[in-house]
Parts: C-alpha cells; structure tokens; sequence
C-alpha cells in the first residue's frame, strides 16, 4: 500500500516503474498495487507533489511505501478563479492556506484561520461571541464603496451582505469544513472576477469525498475570562470625590450617594465557557460514490451577560466520476442553524458611568426588584442599571442558512483537451429576530417595554459554466478558458414593531434584485516552461447603473519567468526557485448602497413620517435623488513580484511591490443645492492611491525526521493616499460619542483617508493640558473649526505576521504573533466620559474614567475635538499558542489521538491607554472585550 | 437573459416616476411631498435624512430656522453645547463649516428642487399627455401656485439668511451648476412671483388646513417690504402696511388664549384662526425632531422637572434650553400676569455664566404637547405642536413698525392692534399712543414672538444685531456679550455647497 506520509491516508493513482524499464502499474482507489518484480530490481514511486521514493526489492511480499510531501511544492495545486495552478505556473499573487497551516485556537468563524497568515491581509475580529470580522486586502481600494473582499465558496461567491439575527456572513460557516483558502491579491490573479475583484478575492475551497473511510471527532473546550477593565473610580474613591466638593463649579447633592459598592464591569462581564465538537466522516457510499458528511456543534458564550452564539452545521459532500472519470460531479450542501442572543454593547457604556455606591438590586424597587435612580415609582433622568438593562432585555436571532453548490465538470469524450464545467449554487438565509423587553423595565413611558419580531431572508443564485481548454503544443503548454456567469441577490423582510405600542406600526422592506452577469476569458501560454503569459478578460454587467452604463471592461495582463529554470542557476545548490512576475489590470466596484439610483423614484413616508393636509393624513411623496450617469469605479494595479526559494526550498516566499490607482471613484459627494433631491448623491468623483510592499518568508529551521521547525513570517508596508476628491472639498467622516453628529476624521486630497481632524492641545509650563486652550493654526484669534488640523489616520503602515510549528517527536507547539505599527486611536471612550462635569448625569451621580485625573478636564464639550485623545495604537499580539501530543495507532480502528491544550488572546503589547488598541476604524467607543481563553481539546481519527 | 440587468424597484413605498402618475391622487400626494419637507427630514421615520453628512435633526426645515433666528440671538441657549454647530450659533462663532448652516441652505434648496419638480410634472403637455381628467386639472393652478409659493418661501429665507442661493427652476437640469442670485435679484424674483401666483392661489382661510393660501403669499411680501431697507437699500414701508392690510382684512382673528397658539391642539382649537401658515407636527404621524418638539422637551426644566405638564417625559431633555437674562429682564412687574409671560425663576438665577450649568438661567413654558382641554398628545417624546411659522400678532406688530417708519397707515389702529395682543394675554397695561415708539416695537415683538424664529432678522433690522450698542449674554462669546462685526448680519455659504457650485461665492468677511 501506497499512503500520505503524514495522515496515513492511501493514495491513488501513484506511479510504480521498475526503474530503467517501462514496465510499471498504478496504485488504485485505495493505494494497494501490484507489480511482477525480481531481486534487485528498483521501484520507483512517484506522485505529483510528493517526493519520488526508491526502494530496491529484496524478495518482500508487500511493500508499502509512506510518501513524503514534496518539500519544494511548487506543484502544488493553487486555487485560482474558475480552474487551478500550481505555484510554479502562477503569474499573478496568489497565495494559498491549507489545512495543515491554518491558525489554531478557539477557531469558529473560518477568516479567522487566515489570521495573521498572509501579506497584505489583515482581519479584526471584535470580542462578541461568533462575530464577524473586517477582512481588508491590501487596505482595499475604495473610500466611499466597499472595502470587503470577494468571497467565493466553492465557486460560489456570496453576499457580503448580512442578516439582522446573524453575527456575520462567515458566521453561519464551520470553520472544519475547509480545507483550503486561496487569496488572490493583484489584478492579474482577480481580473476574471472583473467587477468585484478591486478588495482582492478569497476562494474557500470545502473538504471532498474520498474512497477510502475515514472518520474523525474533534472536540474542544475553552474557558474565557476579562483580563482588562476601563478605570473608573471605586465606589470609595467616588465618594470621596463627591465629597469634595464643588466640581466643575457646582456644588453636588451628596444626598444622591448610595451606600452600596458595586464595581458594575464586574457585574456585567463574566467568564465563559464554550466548546465546539465536530464529527466528520469520510468514504465511498455503496462503495462507489465518494462522500463527506460531517456535523458540527459551536457553543459559545460572550462575556457580556447574556450573549451567546450557537451553530449547528450539517455538511454533505458527494463526489462521484462517471464516464471513466470523464464527468466528475460535486454536490456540496449546507444546512446552518445560527441561534444567537445578543448582549446590548451599549451597557458597557453604562456599567462605565453608573454610580458604583448603589447596588444592583432593591427589593421595594417597582422595576423588578432592580435598583434604579427614581423617586418612588417615577424614574429620574440618567443612565439606568445596566444589569437590569441586559437581564430584562432578551433579544435573539435564528437565522437559517442553505448553501451549497453542484458542480459538473465533463472532459469531452472525443476531445480530452476540452473541458465543460458547469456550476449551479444557492444560497438562501433566513433569519428571524425577536426583541422583547420585560414590562417591568424602567420607563415612565406609558407603553412599557418592547416586544417586536423582524423577518428576513436573502437569496443568492448562481450559474457559471466554462469551457477550458488545454493542449501542449511543441514548446507551448496553452490553456485556454472562456465562460458566462449569471447572478442574483435578493433582500427582503419585515418587522412588527413594538405591539405593545400602538403607535408603532409593522412595516415592510424589499430591495431591488441585485444582478451581475459576466462573461469571461483567459488564456495561459507557457513557453519553454520557464516564460509565462496569462492574459484574463471580463466583461461585466450590473444592475445598479443605467443601461447606458451597466457594462464594464476589465482586462489583465501577466508575465513571469522561471529564472531557475534557465542553465546558469539549473544546477545551483544554493537558488532552488526564484521567479520574476509582473502584472498590469483593470478591476471595477459597484458595490454601493444604491441599487436603483439612477431611476427616477419617488417615496411615500413610513406609518410615521406622513403630512397632514385638513388634519387628514395624506401619504406624502417626495422624489428621491437621482444619479443616472452613475458608472463602474476602476481600479487599475501593478505589481511587480519575486518568488524565492533557497536550499532546496528550506527557506522561501516572495516580495511584491504594488501600486493601485483607484479612478471614478463611487464617492457620495455634494451636488449643487436645489440641482437634486438631495443634497449630496453618489457619483463618480475622485481617485485613491495605495503603493504597498509585502515580503513573506517560510523557513524550515530544522527538518529532521522527529524534530521540524518552520516559522513563517509576513511583513506588508501601505501608503494610502486620496489623489483627488470632489471638487477638492474636504469631507467629513468618522462620528463619534459625544453630542450629536460630531465628526474626528477627514478625507483630503494629499491625505491618507480618515485621517483625525483635531484642535491641537495648548500644555502649561508643567507640561498640563490648559483645557479648551488650543493652538491658534490660523493666526486669526478665533478658536474655530479652522483651527483643526490633520494628524495620522486608523491605518497600520507596517504589518506583521509570524507564526511558528514546532514539532518534536510526538509533540506539537504552534504559536503566532501579530503586529499593527503606526496605526492611530482616537480614545471616544475618554473624549467622550473623562471630564468632572460627566459626574452629573443629569438628575443623578454618575462615574467616570480615571485618566480625568490626568487632564483634569471639567467640560466634555470644550475637549472632545482635542488632539490629547489621539493615540499612538502600535501593538504586538501574540494571538495564540497550542501544544499538542498526539498518540498513534491505539487500535486497529483508532488510528491517532491528539490531545492539545493552548491559549487565545496570550498577550498585547501597546502604548495606548484604552482597553484595546485593535478597533474598527480608529475610533475606540467600548468595542466588545476579548477574552482570554485557555483552550483543550482532542481530535480522534479512526 | 442580460434583460434581467434592468431592474425596478421592489419596495412598497417606492414608485417609478412612470408609474406614479397613473394613479391622479398622486399629484396632491407630490404636492404634499413640498410641504412636508418643512416637517419631515426623510420618508423613513424621524431619525431618517434624505440630506446626507449632516444628523437628520439638524436639517429639519423649522428647527434650523429656530436655530439660525433664535439661539443666534437673545432670548434662547441650549445647554448641550457639544451637539455640533449650537455652541458656534449661540456665541456667534460660525463658520461656513458649520452642519446647522448646511441643513438650513440644503433643506431650503431641497423645497426649490421639489418645486421645481412639480411644476415639470405638471405641465400642460405632460397633463394632456396622461389624459388628466378635468377633475384634477380644476385643482391643478391652485396646486402650481402653492408650489411656487413654496419656493418662493425658500427663497426668502435664503435671502435674509445667507444674501444669496442657487437660482433653479423648472427649466433648469438636474445636476447642474447654476446660476447665483444675490439679494437684489431675489427680492425682485419673489415680489414677482408672489404677484404672479396671486389670482391662482386659494383665498385666504379657505384652503385646506396646512396648505398655503393668499394671505401667505401676503405674509411673505410683507416680510420682504418691512426687511426692504436691509435687503434691497429701499424703503418699501407702505407696501408693507398695503399686505398688512390684506392679511388683516381676510378675517384673521387673534385666538382667544395666547397660549393656544402653542398647543398640541393648534391645529383644531381656535388657534386656526390667528395662524396663517402652520409646519405640522404629529406624534403618530407626522414624527419629526422639529421646533416644536426640541422647544418642548427641551424646554423642561433641569430642577423643576415639568415635563408631565406639557405632556413630555417628565425630565424632558433634561434642562436643554433656558432664556438668557436680556429677554428675561422683558418682563418687568407691568407683564407678572400677562398670559405671554411663562418664565419659571424659582430657585434660578437671571445669569448664566457656565452655558452646561443647566440649573442656572431661567426657563419657559411657552409651548406644549397639551391640549386646550386639558388633554395630551399622543406621544411623549414627538409632539403634535404645529409650528406657527406665520400668525396674525406678528402682523399687527408688522403693521404698527412700517407705521412708525412712515409707511402710511393709521397711528390709533397701530395702538389698537398693540393692546389687541395685550387684551388677549389678559395684560391690564394697554399702551397709549405716546408708548407706540421703534424700540417699544422691538421689545413688544420679543414679549409676543418669542422663540418663533423672528428674533435676528428683527435685530438686523433695528441695527442690533452686530455692532456693539446692544450686547446680549454670549453675544460674541463673552458672557457679558461682545461687539460683533457687521459680516455677521449675513451668514456663511457653507463650505459643502460652495464646493459644489462654482457659481456660488463665499459672503465677505468669511
């Protein structure tokens, strides 16, 4: 028997030649063979992407051979859009993540497998049970439209879209169901995806059939606690401080004290308890049909009291051949049961503020025996008990996910060279959301409480189907692909509104279809096997733009050229692979907002927002604004790259320099008052530009045959700037806590986007901020919005990523480390809380951050725009680490056990003050703690 | 099937234009869309804005107004100074950045463009072309003349408020970068207009409640001709006296209680009578964070906790808007029963030296989500107050200044009409003619019109706006107030609308 070296599994289709003859056979389904041999004679077995083994016959009656994975892999197949690659013949940035590489931990959303993995990707994922992630590559390529990238399941690529009642559009997904990722980064590799390749694509590729059985649990269990609060006062130091009076020059009612100490972060956070099990089981049904089915159960709970995210994924996977492996069919499908309960995050605001000398409960309290600040059964005004807020609010949401795929991929019987593929995909989520508050919550609202239900469901359908064609011509491989894509999203819903208020009404919501059609082509031409050319063409249409405007072109060119195939390095010991690639194309956006803008539309108002004509309600119509030259947002990138590998692969990776100009920007910008119906529509205004540089290494530090060390280590360099805006006007973005409709950030031309826009802060001469005292930038003595000025903005310029498998004897330690250099916070959290005057909260006390003794800043208003909040938010993470033991061949049956134990979240290393420095965007409002988890876990294989 | 790619919309409060007119209710539904965009900020509830990059409250037509007229001036502060744009608008310290100014100019120009797009749609071919039935057609001059009214209503404002706007009609594109109008060729555009539409235009009190009719058209021409000297340099006070006149003839009476004017029953008590032209407001149906709403909950005092009194939450918005001491220091001991007079002082002081102490300054009680009957209305938080944009006591006080600045009239029907409004606020000191002085004018139209959106372009007019021989608390951002330089009788083109006209040109001193 022929097997995998390192899963044991047998391979098929092994070559097995008695070396220097023709004579030879084949491994078959289950990689057993046989062959008439004689003493002496040398077998030679070879595979593509594993090393050739010889082994000399000495009389044996079985020979089983254990392939070993060829160290070099650079035939390893790549994922690319509609086919597949080996790293050798890439021409465009493509990388690929299998399941040996993945990022262990407390896994259960798949982007997080990718984390910290690859140049040029990063992924924040916020501290809520299964919650979704922002994905960027490259630091995306847009300002106004999306900034996600594509994300195609096998083949099928999905809405980036949500639905109220999930955490996210990879949340429903189970992480163990993958068994690759390929990330395709520059126009060469994403151009066949024309109009949605500008953020760059990344392909999941699910687990397969196999012939042979195989069954495997994995089970896993993680205990999470805080390891940081916000400092507030302690309910002593709060007295204390009350006590002290006056403040912010006024005298406190120090009657409003209470006589309790309770530390409210503590009461609303906890520590968690999650665990995920999953079986798979693999093999041939009926004993010919190759199939995967495999159950997966994910319990996690948020630190924030009450939330938690449960998933159940049912996943079947049936790969048969028919026609002597002439037509292969895959069916994937998909059953995800989603059941959230969603903590309100607000509460950590308020468990922040409330006033740590009352206690949580209060028998003679009518608001369910919950303290609240009220005077008899009247509620005074102020933040209200954040334990009561969560405890009485029980808002949930189920949403059902059926996904899946069948793909037919037929080699013509008469023409082996042409392949047809066709690919039919579905996805459809429907999510229900119920939000229900306990009529004892404390109101002095004569409708008390909420009780409403929201219904939504998304579709997605897809059909592809493609010709390729691959022939070798004399000293011309050609592969040849030309298809058409057709695609629909769909939106809909409705919501009852509060039925315990009949002012509130039910309502409805539809969006427009979305379409995109495209037709596609791309030729790939290898001369020689050293000099490469791949030329990809789209042609795409949208919905969202006008007839006039909906099609787009997107072409792509590459080139690349296997230097080490050439003579003068064939033969060195030293270069065992370098590459040259450049790559030029033209990628679009039409992810916007909009669907139908550029119809002329009018809208009648909701149940609330008609007039009245005669005291009679009349359903008022207003025109909506219109744009009907709305078109494509281009994204044109080069990219010059180097594939490197050194010491017979011991050391490789590559370097690329890229630039992309994003043109016509899909930017929302004003339009002239009175020209529209609104003031400010989207158009086609602006250019953005993004230079970067991603180096990445791999290296197996030592690879002896019960001791390996590979570390991987990624760097990537982003400049990101706004060429051109609208007019030249400036705009304002990034709102923050704090008043209403305050803004800290700014796009300017010349400027990196979101940068802080902020008053620079005047010290006294023991260097103590002079609070609303501002450097006067303009020279006009008026402290005013002209004043403000630009200072950094939320984007890292320097990532890094590294990561580390240790494996010695039976033992197995991985760990990774991520860093984020030059990225600033603005700290909302203080800007908006640390001042004396927060202390009155409106009719009652309230608590405030500690850092107020460092500005002894009195007005929230007079400091919030102060470039004293903006923080250096550098950081070194190390994300995780796990050690592992793995038990083999315990029995017939049980083939391994591996027991690992690890830690997620291990450390942070920061300069910034605030809770922690990895926010969305750069504006640090309370996002959802991370936990510290120790993790254990088990995987058995039978 | 690339014919999939056009697509229609699928939502039920959407309608293609193509389709809309199919169904003929939908012009007085158009039609509706105009005013209510005095009212609403979106189609999708309160917080809902078809104006982007600024909060939807902040564009709401009759609050920005509020703002811009009022908390400019000295009678109103509003004590959360980190809601953007109030702390530069209430010290006299903004600047073409300014998100309050940039909903004011937009929300206008956004009922120029609704205008506009109703008259395109109304016009004789395309009526005949869809086969209007003559029913419609009978309604459709009166429909016209509103919507040019309406229009011609923001133009007025953007004339007093920022000298200038972009002048769009019917005939304009869509997307275009038109041309400037400064004051001048405004005025003489809206006096046209105004005169034009005359004959088109219900009679007064004879239209629908909440649609426009003569009288408004009259309101609005008595404006221009009183505010004539600051916005054209001419002296058109007897043109003023003349729709005065008008007004007053069409039988306005005042409301038998002051404070009906302010109620959540405006629109049905005998209120109906005296207002001329309302912005509705409904807690169930006409939700918006307008005037009357922000002047209701704000006006709840931070001590006193009166909300329940006029029908809001009890701690209201906590102690949002008070009086500065000037307008306070109005109501001597002549004014401690007049009906106008809801000042609250127990426990406060007349100063307020820290604008976020809410404690301090004195508060009113002027509007209400009560009814006349002692009722409330349907909400807590969006009240069914009618903002009274126009109402006949600003009219007779119109009446009695162009008299006194010689436009001609009658110097005892000037006195009557005074003592008319103290009559009717129960005040016994009725005013003889030696009383009847341009100063008395001044404070008595503080004492009626108070936080009705008059205030700065009475000041402007009296020369008390900017310049220092009247300084009110914060004028200038100086407690005790500040001379202010004559630049700041024009507001700031915002930055965002320059941006995008060419055309349009940043006022001086800016």
């Amino acid at each position: 028997t022929v097997t995998e070296q390192s899963t044991s599994i047998p391979l098929p289709g092994v070559n097995v030649i008695i070396k220097g003859t023709s004579t030879g056979t084949a491994t078959d389904f289950d990689g057993n063979y046989q062959i008439n041999v004689k003493n002496g004679d040398v077998l030679v077995f070879s595979y593509v992407g594993y090393k050739s083994t010889e082994i000399t016959y000495t009389g044996q009656l079985t020979l089983d051979v254990a392939l070993e994975e060829n160290a070099a892999q650079l035939n390893e197949v790549v994922i690319i859009g509609y086919g597949s690659t080996t790293k050798k013949d890439a021409t465009g940035s493509v990388e690929s993540i299998t399941e040996k590489d993945f990022t262990k931990g407390n896994i259960v959303t798949p982007e997080n497998l990718l984390s910290g993995r690859i140049a040029g990707v990063s992924i924040t994922t916020s501290g809520a049970p299964g919650s979704g992630s922002q994905i960027k590559i490259r630091g995306g390529s847009s300002i106004n439209a999306s900034n996600d990238p594509l994300i195609i399941i096998d083949g099928l690529p999905i809405d980036n879209n949500g639905v109220s009642g999930s955490r996210g559009v990879l949340a429903s997904i189970n992480p163990n169901d993958i068994d690759s990722f390929s990330v395709l980064k520059d126009a060469s590799a994403t151009a066949i995806y024309g109009s949605r390749a500008s953020n760059g694509v990344i392909i999941i590729v699910t687990k397969k059939g196999k012939s042979t059985f195989s069954a495997t649990y994995d089970a896993q269990f993680s205990f999470g606690e805080l390891t940081d609060r916000i400092d507030v006062f302690s309910a002593s130091e709060f007295r204390q401080l009350v006590n002290s009076q006056p403040i912010n020059g006024t005298t406190m009612n120090t009657s409003l004290l209470g006589a309790a100490s309770t530390d409210w972060q503590n009461e609303i956070f906890r520590n968690t308890f999650s665990n995920q099990h999953n079986v798979s089981l693999q093999g041939a049904l009926f004993k010919a049909l190759p199939a995967r089915f495999s159950f997966g159960v994910t319990n996690q709970q948020g630190a924030l009291l009450t939330s938690k995210f449960e998933r159940r994924n049912l996943s079947l996977a049936l790969n048969p051949t028919f026609f002597d492996n002439h037509l292969k069919v895959n069916l994937n499908a998909n059953l995800s049961y989603e059941d959230n309960r969603f903590g309100d995050s607000g509460q950590i605001g308020a468990a922040i503020h409330y006033d740590p000398t009352q206690p949580i409960y209060d028998p003679a309290s009518p608001f369910g025996g919950y303290y609240q600040h009220r005077n008899g059964n009247i509620l005074l005004l102020g933040t209200t008990n954040p334990v009561a807020s969560l405890l009485q609010t029980n808002n949930t949401g189920d949403s059902n996910r059926t996904y899946g795929n069948l793909n037919f991929d037929y080699k013509f019987h008469f023409l082996p060279e042409l392949r047809a593929v066709l690919n039919l995909g579905y996805d459809e989520t429907e999510a229900k959301t119920i939000n229900y508050t306990s009529t004892l919550v404390p109101t002095n609202d004569p409708v008390k409480g909420n009780s409403s239900r929201g219904f939504q469901t998304r579709t997605n359908k897809l059909l592809d189907g493609y010709l390729t064609y691959n022939k070798e011509f004399n000293k011309v491989r050609t592969e040849l692909t030309a298809g058409y894509s057709y695609q629909q999203f769909t939106n809909s819903g409705s919501n009852t509104g509060n039925m315990r208020d009949p002012g509130s009404f039910p309502s409805t919501f539809a969006d427009p279809n979305v379409v995109l059609i495209g037709f596609f082509g791309r030729a790939n031409l290898t001369f020689l096997d050293k000099y490469l050319l791949t030329l990809t063409y789209r042609r795409d249409g949208t919905s969202r733009f006008s007839k006039d405007n909906q099609w787009g072109d997107f072409p792509a060119a590459a080139v690349a050229w296997n230097i080490s195939d050439e003579d003068f390095l064939k033969d060195s010991k030293v270069i065992s692979n370098l590459k040259l690639r450049a790559g030029y194309g033209i990628t679009g956006q039409q992810a916007v907002n909009e669907k139908d803008i550029f119809l002329n539309r009018y809208r009648g108002g909701d149940a609330n927002s008609q007039y009245q004509f005669n005291n009679q309600v009349i359903n008022s119509l207003i025109a909506s604004e219109i744009n009907p030259n709305l078109k494509w947002e281009e994204t044109a990138t080069i990219e010059f790259g180097i594939d490197y590998g050194l010491f017979n692969e011991r050391l490789s990776g590559s370097l690329n320099f890229f630039q992309k100009n994003s043109t016509d920007l899909l930017f929302t910008a004003s339009v002239a008052d009175g020209t529209n119906f609104s003031n400010s529509i989207i158009q086609n205004i602006g250019e953005l530009q993004i230079q970067g540089i991603e180096y990445s290494l791999n290296a197996d530090v030592v690879k002896q045959d019960d001791f390996n060390v590979n570390f991987n280590f990624n760097a990537t360099f982003l400049d990101r700037k706004i060429k051109k805006l609208a007019l030249g006007q400036d705009v304002r973005t990034g709102g923050i806590a704090g008043g209403t409709g305050n803004n800290i950030q700014l796009l300017r031309e010349g400027e990196a986007p979101n940068s802080f826009s902020v008053f620079k802060q005047l010290y006294d001469v023991s260097g103590n901020p002079i609070e609303g005292a501002y450097v006067d930038l303009n020279g006009d003595n008026i402290i005013n919005d002209d004043d403000r000025y630009l200072k950094e903005s939320p984007g890292a310029n320097v990532i890094l990523g590294f990561q580390a498998n240790i494996d010695y004897k039976n033992f197995d330690l991985a760990f990774n480390l991520r860093a984020n250099l030059g990225n600033y916070v603005y700290n909302n959290v203080n800007s908006s809380n640390a001042q004396y005057e927060r202390i009155q909260d409106n009719a009652v006390l309230a608590n405030l951050p500690k850092s107020v003794l460092n500005t002894n800043f009195q007005r929230t208003s007079d400091v919030i725009i102060s470039d004293i909040y903006l923080e250096d938010a550098s950081f070194l993470k190390m994300d995780n680490i796990t050690l592992g033991y793995t038990f083999n061949n315990i029995t017939k049956d049980l083939k391994s056990i591996r027991l690992w134990a690890g830690v997620q979240n291990v450390f942070t290393i920061t300069n910034y003050s605030g809770l922690d420095p990895e926010v969305f965007d750069g504006i640090d409002n309370l996002i959802y703690p991370r936990s510290r988890n120790v993790l254990v876990g088990a995987n058995f294989k039978f | 099937c690339t014919n999939d790619l056009n697509i229609t919309p699928k939502d039920d409060q959407t309608v293609l234009s193509e389709d809309l007119f199919k169904d003929e209710t939908a012009y007085k539904q158009v039609l509706a869309g105009i005013y209510a965009n005095l009212a609403l900020t979106g189609t999708d509830g309160a917080g809902s804005s078809n104006l982007k990059n600024i909060d939807a409250g902040t564009s709401q037509f009759g609050r920005v107004l509020l703002y811009v007229q009022t908390l400019s001036a000295d009678q109103m502060i509003w004590s959360y100074e980190n809601d953007p744009g109030t702390r530069e608008i209430q010290r006299n310290i903004w600047t073409a950045q300014n998100p309050l100014l940039l909903g004011m100019f937009s929300r206008a120009h956004l009922s120029i463009a609704l205008a506009n797009n109703f008259l395109r749609e109304t016009t004789d071919a395309k009526l005949d072309e869809r086969n209007v039935s003559a029913s419609v057609r009978s309604d459709m001059p009166a429909y016209r003349a509103e919507s040019r009214l309406m229009r011609a209503m923001a133009y007025y404002y953007m004339m007093d408020i920022f000298g200038k706007a972009n002048f769009v009609t019917e005939d304009d594109p869509l997307n275009s970068q038109p041309p400037v109008y400064g004051r001048a060729e405004l005025f003489s555009f809206i006096e046209s207009e105004l005169k034009d539409i005359d004959t088109d235009l219900v009679d007064a009190r004879q239209n629908e409640y909440g649609r426009a009719d003569k009288a408004v058209a009259y309101m609005i021409l008595a404006k221009i001709y009183l505010n004539a000297q600051v916005y054209i340099g001419e002296d058109h006070y007897s043109d003023c006296i003349t729709y005065c006149n008008k007004i007053i003839g069409s039988g306005y009476t005042l409301a038998s209680n002051y404070l009906y004017n302010f109620m959540a029953d405006n629109n049905t008590n005998d209120a109906k009578n005296e207002i001329i032209f309302p912005i509705i407001s409904d807690g169930l149906t006409t939700q918006n964070y307008g005037p009357t709403t922000v002047m209701i909950n704000g006006s709840v005092g931070s001590i006193e906790q009166n909300g329940t009194e006029v029908g809001v939450s009890q701690g209201g918005w906590g102690g949002a808007l008070r009086v500065r001491k000037q307008f306070a220091n109005l109501w001597g001991a002549a004014f401690a029963n007049d009906d106008r007079n809801t000042i609250i002082s127990d426990g406060r002081s007349i100063d307020i030296t820290d604008i976020s102490d809410k404690d301090s300054g004195y508060i009113v009680q002027k509007y209400s989500n009560a009814t006349s009957t002692g009722g409330f209305g349907v909400d807590q938080t969006f009240v069914d107050t009618d903002f009274p944009l126009f109402r006949l006591a600003d009219v007779y006080l119109m009446y009695a200044e162009a008299f006194l600045r010689g436009g001609g009239g009658d110097q005892a029907t000037a006195v009557g009409y005074i003592n008319a409004l103290r009559t009717r606020a129960h005040n016994p000191n009725t005013i003889t003619s030696s009383d009847l002085t341009l100063d008395f004018i001044l404070d008595e139209r503080a004492r009626e019109l108070y936080w009705e959106a008059h205030r700065r372009q009475d000041l402007i007019r009296f020369g008390k706006f900017t310049g220092g021989n009247y300084n009110w608390a914060w004028k200038g951002n100086g407690s005790n107030g500040i001379s202010l330089p004559s630049y700041f009788n024009l507001y700031p083109i915002p930055t965002a609308s320059m941006a995008a006209n060419p055309n349009l040109t940043q006022n001086p001193g800016y």
